[in-house]
């Protein structure tokens, strides 16, 4: 058993950071029933697409083509049996579908139900589309991520689908806490602006207690004496391609971690120099501190830096690119993180997944069902959930509103 | 109507994390759960982190503020029985314990005679590496555990060494972990009585949350063309190229042709600024890519002779997601949080500061946020609520 099985989830949601909350979600044993039609399962809406896989694993597939009245009643009759109805489309499209808030509240009085909207709902953005670059763009966290003089690095991948799926999985499972103690389901506004610019926090404080505006800081703590505290070059590139180059990042959080450093360097002549006897001294000469670890590391493999360092105490780790990752992190493999999909996808074959990284000693997360195709589960949904017979089901697919 | 109380109100957590899990704890206190952290007499180290009220050292910690907003705090002295008799009452008291791994009073915890106490408890324990592996020693603060998880690599450009996000996002990601894994196994208290250890390591934490690193490394080649298995930092251009932050009049704005070319293509033909693009070498199907990245570069031309407020505009009102690059002092005159009401005032001691509201919005149970208040000043009735009277 796994801990949320009985919840019953409808999910609208597509692309990435609605569907990462939803998969969350069936991971732990929701039964998650994931709404697709063959008009909409285009580019990295199709069943087949890797990025699609990446997000829908452990959920039903139904297939419901929401231009179509008929499909829209169905949509309301489930909506009317969830525990939670998601989407993350731009306000007012589940409205034009029929199954908005007002319109389901009233007849599922219990249900969550959680808007993932770019923007929330209301004020001169809410209509505004939004990809998490774009958030990242909007909410400073591209022009905070990089280095002085630069707005134009950011984040390299799309951290704030993923802040907004994690914080959509906290919303579903509160709400739900919360209706046990009132009986009554909510609505939840996520805005994934919001998310994003959340997480500037302490800058945030910083900027209206003391007008301070944060700029860009590289790999400094901007708010902390704390240093060396950086990523270093090391030996053993394979190529001059920069995704062969490699790195280490050291972080040395206290007096006692540099003067361990300093050790495992093998107290080199210039780093006894009584500036550095500080971290405010060290901070004050980080240019040249980062210069003369550089030139060490430079010298040595970044496996070899990392477990001097960690055998030391101090904190450093190998900056580890995806093949590290999946071949040669020894704590990803002893821990059968990565996982191969028993059953092949139909169109591209082997798929694969990484699991959920939580661990529960009672009730463990250890089922894996690959992603299904648009309405592979029309049937055993409708019954779940509908009660309707099979050949209801084959009779709203001729018609073409279950596809 | 609203109810006056928070989705989590009665909710009873102890709350002994470090940065690896503070987030988590915050997440659940700001929903309106009873979260008490315990601290040692000298304090909590994470008040010393920057950055502070006043720009002074000696006023209350701004990080602190946000990540440990809505507790209660007291103070114990674990080097007495008092002390220890008071961390298992709390724990005892407790429907959720939120740990990580080395943290105040860790050592002095038992899980087993705490289950076989209150069977329904949970308990989320967050360490950096998990309690087996060779690695489970090791130490790793925000920017290693970034390193390690492999959110850094793919952050950066060519002239810059690998990049951390700013802030402790990597720990962002753990804490959301923490909360989800105490919410999950409560939800599962609650149906069967039954309480659990939930263990949550930052380190495939970080790894679960990397949106396009693992597709390219199990489908490089279906995604083509050939790049590797192992994707560079390289600013802000998208893994589909189709993303990229572009120099405007007057600042930076991110720009992407998705999701509907066409439009974009209407537009340019607009402004009269397709360049070369309908030129028959672009127009043959098997010549997609080089057609996309002209479009890029005609794209980055066309905007750069333009305002970047105004594009930004014109882009969303044609429902093109570009994004403004704002630096931090804009986002804190965004007229969509002002319209939306989103800032709200943190009373920090003797301060009152505008800060950030809340990502999500309950209908019923709304967000609250108490004054962030000295460290015993709830100790009293922290006690209280155990049975503990005045003299005891």
């Amino acid at each position: 058993m796994r801990p949320l099985e009985g919840i019953k989830v409808l999910d609208f949601t597509h692309v990435l950071a609605g569907p990462f909350a939803t998969r969350l979600l069936g991971d732990m044993g929701a039964d998650v029933v994931k709404i697709n039609s063959i008009a909409r399962a285009t580019a990295i809406n199709a069943t087949n697409n890797p990025y699609y896989t990446m997000w829908n694993r452990n959920k039903r597939a139904l297939a419901l083509d929401m231009s179509r009245d008929e499909a829209k009643r169905i949509g309301k009759d489930l909506c009317a049996r969830a525990d939670v109805v998601i989407d993350n489309f731009s306000v007012g499209v589940l409205d034009r579908w029929g199954v908005g808030y007002d319109l389901v509240s009233a007849v599922n009085p219990e249900v969550i139900y959680v808007q993932m909207s770019g923007m929330g709902q209301g004020g001169p953005w809410s209509d505004f589309v939004t990809y998490a670059p774009t958030i990242h763009a909007l909410s400073g966290l591209t022009h905070l991520t990089g280095v002085e003089g630069r707005q134009d690095i950011g984040i390299g991948f799309s951290y704030n689908d993923h802040a907004a799926g994690l914080h959509g999985a906290v919303a579903m499972l509160a709400a739900i806490q919360a209706r046990r103690l009132t009986g009554k389901g909510q609505r939840v506004d996520l805005s994934q602006f919001e998310v994003g610019v959340n997480l500037l926090g302490p800058a945030l404080l910083d900027l209206f207690s003391n007008g301070r505006a944060a700029r860009p800081a590289g790999n400094r703590l901007p708010y902390d004496e704390v240093a060396p505290h950086n990523c270093y070059p090391c030996a053993g590139a394979t190529s001059d391609d920069i995704a062969d180059e490699r790195w280490v990042a050291i972080a040395c959080m206290s007096d006692d971690q540099w003067q361990e450093l300093c050790r495992v360097m093998g107290e080199p002549e210039w780093s006894s120099a009584p500036v550095y006897d500080t971290a405010a001294g060290r901070v004050a000469a980080i240019d040249e501190l980062d210069r003369q670890i550089g030139r060490w590391t430079a010298q040595l493999d970044a496996v070899e830096v990392m477990v001097r360092c960690q055998a030391a105490g101090i904190p450093a780790g190998v900056v580890q690119n995806s093949i590290d990752l999946a071949e040669n992190d020894p704590q990803i493999a002893a821990s059968d993180f990565l996982m191969t999909f028993d059953e092949p996808n139909p169109v591209i074959g082997t798929t694969y997944g990484d699991r959920l990284p939580l661990t529960f000693s009672l009730t463990p997360c250890d089922t894996y069902t690959r992603v299904r195709d648009v309405g592979e589960d029309n049937v055993s949904v409708l019954s779940d959930w509908l009660g309707m017979d099979n050949e209801d089901v084959v009779k709203g697919e001729n018609a073409g509103y279950f596809v | 109507m609203p109810q006056e109380v928070g989705a989590l109100s009665k909710v009873r957590i102890i709350d002994l994390t470090d940065e690896r899990a503070i987030y988590g704890a915050k997440l659940l206190a700001d929903l309106g759960a009873d979260v008490v952290r315990p601290e040692p007499l000298e304090g909590d180290p994470l008040r010393q982190r920057g950055p502070f009220c006043n720009d002074d050292p000696d006023e209350p910690s701004l990080w602190h503020a946000f990540f440990a907003s809505n507790r209660r705090f007291i103070s114990l002295d674990l080097e007495t029985q008092t002390g220890l008799d008071q961390l298992t009452g709390l724990i005892a008291n407790a429907e959720i314990v939120l740990v990580s791994e080395g943290a105040f009073g860790t050592s002095d915890l038992d899980l087993d005679v705490a289950m076989r106490v209150n069977p329904a408890l949970v308990w989320i324990e967050c360490s950096s590496f998990g309690n087996e592996g060779p690695w489970k020693d090791y130490v790793a603060p925000d920017l290693v555990a970034g390193a390690l998880g492999g959110s850094v690599s793919t952050t950066g450009d060519v002239d810059t060494p690998p990049l951390k996000a700013f802030g402790d996002l990597n720990f962002v990601v753990s804490g959301c972990y923490t909360a989800i894994a105490a919410l999950s196994a409560l939800y599962h208290a609650k149906e069967t009585g039954q309480g659990q250890r939930v263990d949550v390591p930052v380190h495939q934490c970080i790894a679960s949350c990397l949106e396009h690193v693992f597709m390219w490394y199990w489908y490089s080649d279906l995604l083509g063309p050939a790049r590797g298995r192992a994707l560079e930092r390289r600013g802000s251009l998208h893994w589909s190229n189709m993303y990229v932050v572009m120099q405007a009049v007057g600042g930076t704005i991110m720009v992407t042709p998705t999701p509907d070319i066409d439009a974009q293509l209407t537009w340019l033909i607009e402004a009269d600024e397709f360049g070369d693009l309908f030129e028959p070498e672009y127009q043959d199907p098997a010549n997609q890519a080089q057609f996309m990245a002209r479009l890029m570069e005609v794209l980055r031309t066309f905007v750069g002779s333009k305002d970047v407020e105004a594009l930004f505009l014109e882009a969303q009102s044609r429902h093109a997601p570009y994004g403004w690059v704002l630096p931090i002092e804009k986002v804190g005159e965004n007229p969509q949080l002002e319209a939306r009401d989103w800032w709200h005032p943190y009373s920090i001691g003797e301060h009152v500061v505008k800060g950030p509201g809340t990502p999500y919005r309950f209908s019923q149970t709304p967000w609250q946020m108490k004054p962030y208040v000295e460290t015993d000043v709830d100790a009293k009735r922290v006690l209280q609520d155990l049975g503990w009277d005045n003299d005891r």
